[in-house]
């Protein structure tokens, strides 16, 4: 009897720290593409997260608890997040999610979280299907932008070019490049009446030879171009059209909703970016004038962190993600998912691109974007953002 | 309704999609033509092959604008690591059933989808083109990218000298043999295991010579490996697995569909081509060029 009580004893003394250390941090289920395609993003998102936890916890942590990412590949899957998102909930009982990628991702984990009573913050799925009046329930919240907002920016820039008057578009062929394009020219057509979309093309995701697409384009002549091709996609695209005459046809009258403006796509392409074009970004990174001290601060902070000579301009979208996790917590004084959800409708909080607050209605902070023209400047061997402003969706809406 | 020039200007850029395509294919349909092997990683070599090119230009950039030169040696170092996988693990499964060598080819995507990430990292990396083919040629009012040319004429060079050293010289009557009776050729004391292995580091050296020259006109990215072997695959199921000529007609084929497809159907840009390869399937299984498989 007495060997058996005494291995209960041990046993349960051992459990003690384990479930004590379990109090003691605060956990946030992060899965996130880290390989493929989308680790392009993925990786300097999570970086961003990553750092806001190192910062928030050396600063005391929430609620006198630190925070505890835990990041999982998600392979920029939905199946594979929605596994994710389960068992980081079932195995490692995060207190919370955040993180995902795409707009494939992002809704999938959002029924899951519902399912559980979790606080789920997209940082980055544009989809407006994600917070759609079917799709809303009270622990889902968006950071990023959505594809109605990219595509109602790009139309402010285009319409703003008086001479114009035969518009194309380019985007990839699915729900995002789809959706941006649909809301652009919605827009354009209001703004513009005299503007004619003359030519509208949909590569793939992925497509390794635009050739044809852009010498079908080419040949409708048109004067703009609003395109939505983003990342490494754009870099092909950009090396491909340049020889071909494209952006001298347009005489570089090209607005792109895909984040094309940010330090990471313009490192790729070097002295081979279309210098001319117009782009957003989340986060120009490189902010030659007027730049805020808390921006400036920050972008200090992630090059020290990465190690990298210049940042990357998607780390902001993870970094913000932690912030607008931690200041709920704060300001629902508990980590109780129904608590936290209730206290972030109409949360304010300050981020190193401005004060972002999330609706109440639509439980998006209906965050805009930096655009700008992307020029050569002799102290950097890439093209920067001349002059970023901040347009967001407010003036356009309905 | 669209002017001639136009049209020659879809049909050069379709010409483009096809010899950078054949470039691909052309090692993946000589593997399978010789030695009954669908190597799946013959995209994960290309991928290699184009950072291994951009590595070298960027060991090289303080010297000089060395594109050609890490061009050769991104194909030689992948060359090099074919030649290491076919004798220390495809060696193995020849006789076996094909699942097993789905399996270890697909495993080696894998493998090396990974390691080319914990080496050059998950960032979009690019070359610039060479200097003395930055330019553009004007022909009947279309512009065709020097490049491009470049990549047309190379991927006309190696169909042309492919076919002349598999039908014209001793070692291609070897390779021909070997495609026809692995056994008998073995049994008439013929190195069988050397000509695989050969054969195994000509396909890899293809692969990483395509990878290498499409750094000036693409990214290199995580996943780029994949994007290209379905559409490798797509052309050598056209043209017919195996088949040499079969793989630069279906190369061309498939590159014309996709540029006259979008002029007539341009919100389906994917869909004319992979159309075009469900018939094909259903009407010659074999492809058209290729014979049928016992």
């Amino acid at each position: 009897m007495m060997p058996q009580r005494l291995l209960a004893v041990i046993v349960a003394a051992s459990l003690v720290p384990v479930a004590a250390a379990a109090q003691s941090t605060i956990k946030i289920g992060y899965p996130m593409p880290l390989s493929g395609p989308a680790s392009v993003y993925g990786v300097p998102i999570v970086k961003g997260a990553e750092m806001a936890v190192q910062e928030i916890n050396a600063s005391g942590g929430v609620l006198g608890r630190k925070l505890e990412l835990l990041t999982r590949d998600s392979k920029a899957s939905a199946d594979e997040a929605v596994r994710l998102a389960r068992e980081l909930i079932i195995k490692n009982s995060v207190d919370f999610l955040s993180g995902t990628l795409t707009s494939a991702e992002a809704p999938a984990v959002s029924t899951i979280a519902k399912e559980n009573k979790i606080v789920f913050v997209a940082p980055t799925s544009k989809t407006i299907q994600l917070v759609s009046p079917a799709n809303l329930h009270p622990y889902i919240f968006r950071l990023a932008s959505n594809t109605d907002i990219d595509g109602r920016t790009g139309a402010s820039i285009i319409a703003g070019w008086k001479e114009v008057k035969r518009v194309a578009t380019i985007a990839p062929d699915y729900a995002y490049g789809r959706d941006a394009v649909g809301a652009f020219v919605d827009f354009i057509k209001k703004a513009r009446p005299d503007i004619e979309i003359v030519d509208q093309q949909w590569p793939k995701l992925g497509q390794s030879d635009f050739t044809p697409f852009i010498t079908a384009q080419m040949a409708k002549k048109p004067d703009a171009v609003f395109c939505d091709v983003f990342g490494g996609d754009f870099v092909t695209f950009a090396k491909q059209a340049a020889p071909l005459g494209y952006f001298k046809a347009i005489d570089n009258r090209l607005a792109d909703g895909g984040e094309v403006g940010t330090t990471d796509a313009a490192q790729a392409l070097g002295k081979d970016y279309p210098y001319g074009i117009w782009s957003d970004a989340y986060d120009p990174v490189i902010w030659p004038e007027n730049e805020p001290a808390a921006h400036k601060t920050y972008i200090e902070h992630l090059k020290a962190f990465t190690k990298e000579k210049y940042a990357s301009g998607w780390a902001i979208m993870g970094y913000a993600s932690i912030l607008a996790l931690a200041e709920g917590i704060k300001k629902a004084g508990s980590t109780n998912s129904a608590k936290v959800a209730k206290a972030m409708l109409g949360l304010s909080f300050d981020t190193p691109i401005g004060k972002l607050t999330f609706n109440p209605k639509t439980h998006e902070t209906e965050m805009g974007e930096f655009w700008g023209q992307m020029v050569k400047d002799d102290r950097y061997p890439f093209a920067i953002m001349k002059n970023p402003k901040y347009l967001s969706q407010g003036p356009f809406t309905d | 309704m669209a002017d001639a020039s136009f049209l020659f200007g879809q049909f050069l850029g379709g010409l483009t999609t096809a010899m950078f395509l054949f470039l691909i294919a052309s090692g993946l349909s000589l593997v399978f033509g010789v030695m009954r092997v669908l190597n799946f990683a013959h995209g994960s070599f290309y991928m290699i092959g184009a950072y291994l090119a951009w590595q070298v230009v960027q060991w090289l950039a303080p010297i000089l604008h060395g594109f050609w030169l890490a061009a050769l040696a991104a194909a030689l170092g992948v060359a090099l690591l074919g030649g290491l996988i076919e004798r220390l693990l495809l060696r193995h499964i020849y006789g076996r059933e094909e699942i097993y060598q789905l399996l270890l080819t697909y495993a080696l995507v894998l493998i090396l989808g990974d390691a080319a990430k914990a080496l050059w990292g998950t960032h979009q990396l690019s070359v610039s083109r060479p200097p003395m083919l930055a330019g553009g040629i004007e022909a009947f009012g279309a512009i065709l990218p020097a490049y491009n040319l470049f990549i047309m004429l190379i991927g006309a060079a190696i169909a042309v000298a492919g076919w002349l050293v598999l039908t014209r010289s001793p070692s291609g009557r070897m390779v021909r043999a070997a495609a026809l009776d692995r056994e008998m050729l073995g049994a008439l004391g013929a190195n069988v295991g050397a000509l695989y292995t050969g054969m195994f580091v000509v396909s890899s050296f293809l692969a990483g010579l395509s990878g290498a020259l499409v750094t000036p006109i693409q990214s290199i990215v995580p996943g780029m490996d994949v994007e290209i072997i379905v559409e490798a695959f797509i052309v050598v199921v056209i043209g017919g697995l195996g088949s040499f000529w079969g793989t630069f007609w279906g190369s061309v084929i498939y590159g014309q569909v996709l540029s006259f497809g979008i002029l007539i159907l341009p919100g389906f840009s994917l869909f004319s081509v992979f159309a075009l390869m469900a018939v094909i399937l259903i009407v010659r299984p074999w492809g058209l060029f290729g014979r049928p498989l016992r």
